[in-house]
């Protein structure tokens, strides 16, 4: 009987590098890419929030920044603002993308048309479509207050960027109009892969299309839901170049968000400090609201998961 | 419980016709499968009765009355999908619960009703689970659980054992058929597997292309198959299906010669066939032995299974052949064996695949 070497090296080890070696390799690309644009901003961002600083020059004044932000009246009104722009906007988004997308599901004949009907808010670059709606919201002739003047609503031009409260909500509106063709696509998404014989096995019991709605297509879609009311809600919170091409974030601070205020402190006004600090508020305050909301995830996949 | 008739039912999708007048009386406390190969049109005709398709034309009247244009929920019908259906957000006991909570039905009475069915499956302690939390088997059975609570007249299953494993499915057959005595229901299954119509069936209804081949009991349908395809489905091995000739006929049956030359003399009902006909003869793989006089194969592929052997090869040059012979009967691969087989177990198909009606086959069982 022949012995065999059962322990032979099969790989010649001169070509290998160590292990260790290889992964380092592997992430570090990725890892210097997130350094310069993620991390170094960020600790920049943070270090600047404790400096006097503008095009003079820079000088350490501590918490000074932090603390005129919290005796500010002006800024508590922007934060509130904030938020009620956030969960106004956000509520109206996955309403109409729920509605949407329960239409879009159900079996019509030329759905598919309809479904790619619903993308051009999202498909438009986003400043095309604001003028779009400044255009629409022009008191002498946007089509919106030529309706009301035609319809005797209003008795002369009415200019809806114009008043604190019709600049806000108009705002709002095409925030809106932007962000639910995401949401309505997602959950229509999330809807095709509810299997239909969820729906068969709940008809031949009797379950009317209300109950299958309730019992079936919420609990089976709403981890997405959750999900895609995070994201949208940071979206939202975020959301930039809409209030900045209609208002500017006016009238009077009308439409000012805590982003538009950050983007005209520091750029407009050139004050990078008192910028910064409330880049990092807004930081915070994402941070607290994905906490809070990463566990309402949790607690959602726990109840109408499947495990 | 109650009886389940189809009037001529028929269906078409658009130019397609999938189902063509089938008319069926089952029997109250009936358990009656339908099989057939894939396309013939079995789960369309169960969800047609379910209420999910509606017929092109015809009736289907359940326990007496007319249900073809109710609503499922009031044809007294309840389903056993496939994919089980389960839903995934829901514990056991809520599935189970709910047809009765679509009924909003009393918080006790519901209660009852789901306790005793998990007793009767054996789910008693694993109500608080997650369906995603189950083996196959159990999940099957929380399926069938949601039928149960619903008192249903009939019970409809929709190939409920194919997402399982063998092995499982063997158990779960037995699990159907003493659950099938227990609730004395009338249940209608679909499966493509003819074991699953042949253990658990009162009536097996064989479809092909959309219509019925045969309605009858398993051992009917094995030993009285009216087409060649019924012949060809039931049976495990395969009906072998020769190619002969009418030599001869008289009362007494016909004579043939077989393809590779074997010459018999088959007691059949000659009255549709004259001499130099083309028929084919169905020998079942176990109804040959080992002889010294009778067919001439050549054996191709030979798999002892121990107490039996199955042999596979060929007779007059390229006719396959399979044979099941004793598990040590002497014989190899390569090798050129020869079959004794009685006369009175061939099976005469004329060249329309109608059976010629054998005139010695053996009493059926109950």
């Amino acid at each position: 009987m022949t012995h065999v070497a059962i322990h032979g090296d099969v790989t010649p080890k001169a070509k290998t590098l160590p292990e260790a070696v290889f992964a380092w390799l592997l992430i570090g690309p990725a890892m210097l890419f997130i350094a310069i644009i993620v991390a170094w901003p960020l600790a920049e961002t943070i270090r600047l929030s404790f400096m006097e600083a503008g095009l003079g020059g820079e000088e350490y004044v501590g918490l000074a920044n932090y603390q005129e932000l919290a005796e500010s009246r002006k800024f508590h009104e922007t934060i509130v603002r904030t938020f009620y722009w956030m969960f106004l906007s956000v509520a109206l988004k996955l309403i109409l993308g729920l509605i949407g997308a329960t239409l879009l599901n159900a079996a019509v004949p030329g759905r598919g048309l309809f479904r790619v009907l619903v993308m051009p808010p999202w498909i438009i670059p986003m400043a095309i479509g604001m003028i779009g709606w400044l255009w629409l919201y022009n008191g002498y002739f946007g089509v919106l207050s030529g309706a009301m003047m035609t319809l005797g609503i209003t008795g002369g031009p009415f200019e809806f960027l114009a008043y604190k409260q019709s600049a806000f909500y108009s705002a709002v509106v095409a925030d809106v109009w932007v962000g639910t063709p995401m949401v309505t696509l997602f959950f229509l998404a999330a809807m095709q892969g509810v299997s239909r014989d969820l729906y068969e096995a709940a008809w031949v019991d009797g379950a009317g299309r209300w109950y299958r709605f309730r019992r079936i297509t919420i609990p089976q879609i709403m981890p997405v839901i959750v999900s895609m009311s995070l994201l949208s809600a940071i979206f939202t919170f975020n959301s930039f170049e809409i209030i900045w091409i209609l208002t500017e974030g006016g009238p009077r601070g009308a439409t000012t968000t805590l982003i538009v205020d950050t983007y005209k402190t520091a750029i407009s006004n050139f004050k990078f400090g008192e910028g910064s600090a409330r880049a990092v508020i807004i930081v915070i305050l994402l941070g607290v609201f994905s906490l809070i909301y990463l566990n309402v995830l949790k607690y959602v996949n726990r109840k109408y998961g499947t495990k | 419980m109650a009886t389940l008739d189809l009037n001529a039912i028929s269906k078409s999708f658009g130019a397609a016709k999938v189902l063509h007048d089938i008319s069926l009386a089952i029997n109250d406390k009936e358990f009656v499968v339908f099989v057939g190969p894939s396309g013939c049109g079995k789960s369309t005709l169960l969800r047609i009765i379910a209420g999910l398709e509606e017929a092109t034309s015809g009736q289907i009247i359940i326990g007496g009355e007319d249900v073809s244009t109710a609503h499922p929920v009031d044809r007294g019908i309840s389903m056993v999908f496939q994919s089980y259906a389960l839903y995934p957000h829901l514990s056991v006991y809520e599935n189970i619960a709910f047809p009765l909570r679509v009924q909003k039905l009393e918080k006790a009475d519901l209660d009852a009703r789901v306790q005793q069915a998990a007793g009767i499956l054996q789910l008693t302690d694993k109500l608080d689970l997650k369906p995603g939390q189950l083996s196959g088997g159990q999940r099957q059975r929380v399926a069938i659980g949601r039928s149960i609570v619903r008192n249903p007249k009939v019970f409809l299953f929709d190939e409920p054992l194919s997402n399982l494993d063998a092995a499982l499915r063997g158990d779960m057959r037995v699990e159907l058929s003493q659950l099938h005595r227990s609730l004395d229901a009338t249940m209608v299954y679909v499966t493509h597997d003819q074991v699953e119509a042949m253990t658990m069936a009162d009536r097996i209804v064989v479809l092909n292309g959309g219509r019925v081949e045969q309605f009858g009991t398993p051992m009917e349908l094995y030993h009285h198959p009216k087409t060649k395809f019924v012949a060809s489905f039931i049976g495990q091995p395969n009906m072998n299906l020769i190619p002969a000739t009418v030599q001869g006929t008289d009362a007494t049956g016909i004579k043939v010669e077989l393809a590779g030359g074997h010459q018999m003399v088959l007691p059949v009902e000659a009255a549709t066939v004259n001499t130099g006909d083309k028929v084919e003869v169905g020998i079942r793989p176990e109804h040959v032995q080992l002889g010294a006089d009778g067919l001439d194969i050549s054996v191709n592929v030979l798999e002892r299974l121990g107490g039996v052997s199955i042999t596979y090869g060929t007779i007059g040059g390229d006719t396959r052949f399979c044979a099941s012979l004793p598990g040590d009967a002497a014989i190899k691969e390569g090798e050129p064996m020869t079959l004794a087989v009685a006369p009175e177990d061939c099976h005469v198909f004329d060249a329309s695949g109608d059976v010629l009606r054998r005139k010695a086959a053996p009493a059926l069982v109950a």
